[in-house]
């Protein structure tokens, strides 16, 4: 994975190559390393397996989504980035987090040959949202954070909330399989 | 005045944020550019508004018109990049600006107390320029930012 280097561009053979999905939510595009995708569905894919939250604890989760035996919290990227409502067309299923996230479309499959730190002067949720900035095309996009989408806490406060959901919904799924 | 002493006479930069016409002393402005392409993100920090590619560095872009007019500034043709040296905070910032800056050599008079982000005030051309402590200017801007956010949000 690329790491972050300051907030200025080192020379091109330092740099080390990452591949990229770029989506948009709202009028914001975001780049998010395809390695930490496990897969990309169309929102109409996914509409039996979907089962809503017995207690929504925050407003951008309220539903789990079930896939191949595993279940995931459904975060709506709007809401996560505190933007006005869009129209999520599209889910990120991740890979090394229990989530989905809801995002209007993909707009490129990409190379990052650059990921510069997020300036000191950025102080809010941000630095937990971003791993960090790209430049692609000569436009400054933020990294989104795989980890960022749902803090332990988060996830943990979902558990408290919803216990056992996540693991009942998964074992419904792969019962359904069985059948 | 000898070109030693002339030297020895602080100098500033005096801009515009609005309609309100301040100073930074020399030492914490880097540049002045004109109108780069700004890029915006979403993010939760009051008074950044993106941020600029320069030099292949990125810059945040901070406005000071909610802390000096109490309203985010006009669009501006200019951006004043400065060194923000806290604590913690070791970077530049483009300040947006209105109209012309510039550079004049003064002498600054203790502040009347009125507002805190102030630090002095200097006289140029027999106008009272306010000179701004950049971090107070920052801190007020960014304290009055979120007060209004909770106020709307309280509102809605």
């Amino acid at each position: 994975m690329t790491q972050p280097v300051s907030s200025s561009m080192k020379p091109r053979e330092s740099r080390r190559r990452e591949q990229v999905a770029v989506f948009s939510i709202a009028q914001y595009s975001f780049v998010i390393s395809a390695a930490s995708v496990q897969e990309i569905r169309s929102t109409d894919s996914l509409g039996g397996t979907v089962v809503d939250l017995d207690r929504p604890v925050m407003k951008k989760v309220r539903h789990i989504v079930e896939r191949d035996g595993r279940a995931y919290y459904v975060v709506s990227g709007y809401e996560h980035f505190h933007l006005p409502q869009s129209r999520p067309t599209t889910v990120l299923i991740l890979r090394s987090a229990p989530v989905a996230v809801l995002v209007d479309r993909i707009e490129e499959m990409a190379e990052m040959r650059v990921l510069l730190s997020l300036p000191q002067s950025f102080r809010g949720e941000e630095r937990m949202w971003y791993r960090g900035l790209t430049v692609m095309d000569r436009k400054v996009l933020p990294v989104a954070n795989p980890q960022g989408f749902l803090t332990a806490g988060e996830l943990q406060q979902l558990e408290e909330q919803n216990p056992g959901l996540l693991q009942s919904a998964a074992a419904h799924q792969l019962e359904r399989g069985r059948v | 005045m000898t070109a030693e002493a002339a030297s020895l006479v602080p100098s500033f930069v005096v801009f515009q944020v609005g309609s309100r016409r301040v100073a930074l002393a020399r030492d914490c402005v880097a540049e002045l550019i004109a109108s780069p392409l700004q890029f915006s993100f979403p993010h939760t920090t009051p008074l950044i508004t993106g941020v600029v590619l320069r030099r292949g560095r990125i810059v945040p872009v901070l406005d000071l018109g909610p802390g000096l007019l109490g309203v985010p500034s006009p669009p501006a043709r200019f951006f004043l990049v400065v060194e923000r040296r806290t604590s913690d905070i070791s970077e530049r910032c483009a300040i947006p600006v209105q109209g012309e800056c510039e550079l004049v050599a003064g002498v600054m008079l203790p502040a009347d107390g009125k507002d805190e982000y102030v630090s002095g005030s200097m006289d140029l051309n027999q106008e009272q320029i306010d000179v701004l402590d950049l971090e107070k200017a920052i801190a007020g801007g960014a304290m009055r930012a979120e007060e209004t956010i909770t106020a709307a949000e309280a509102l809605s």
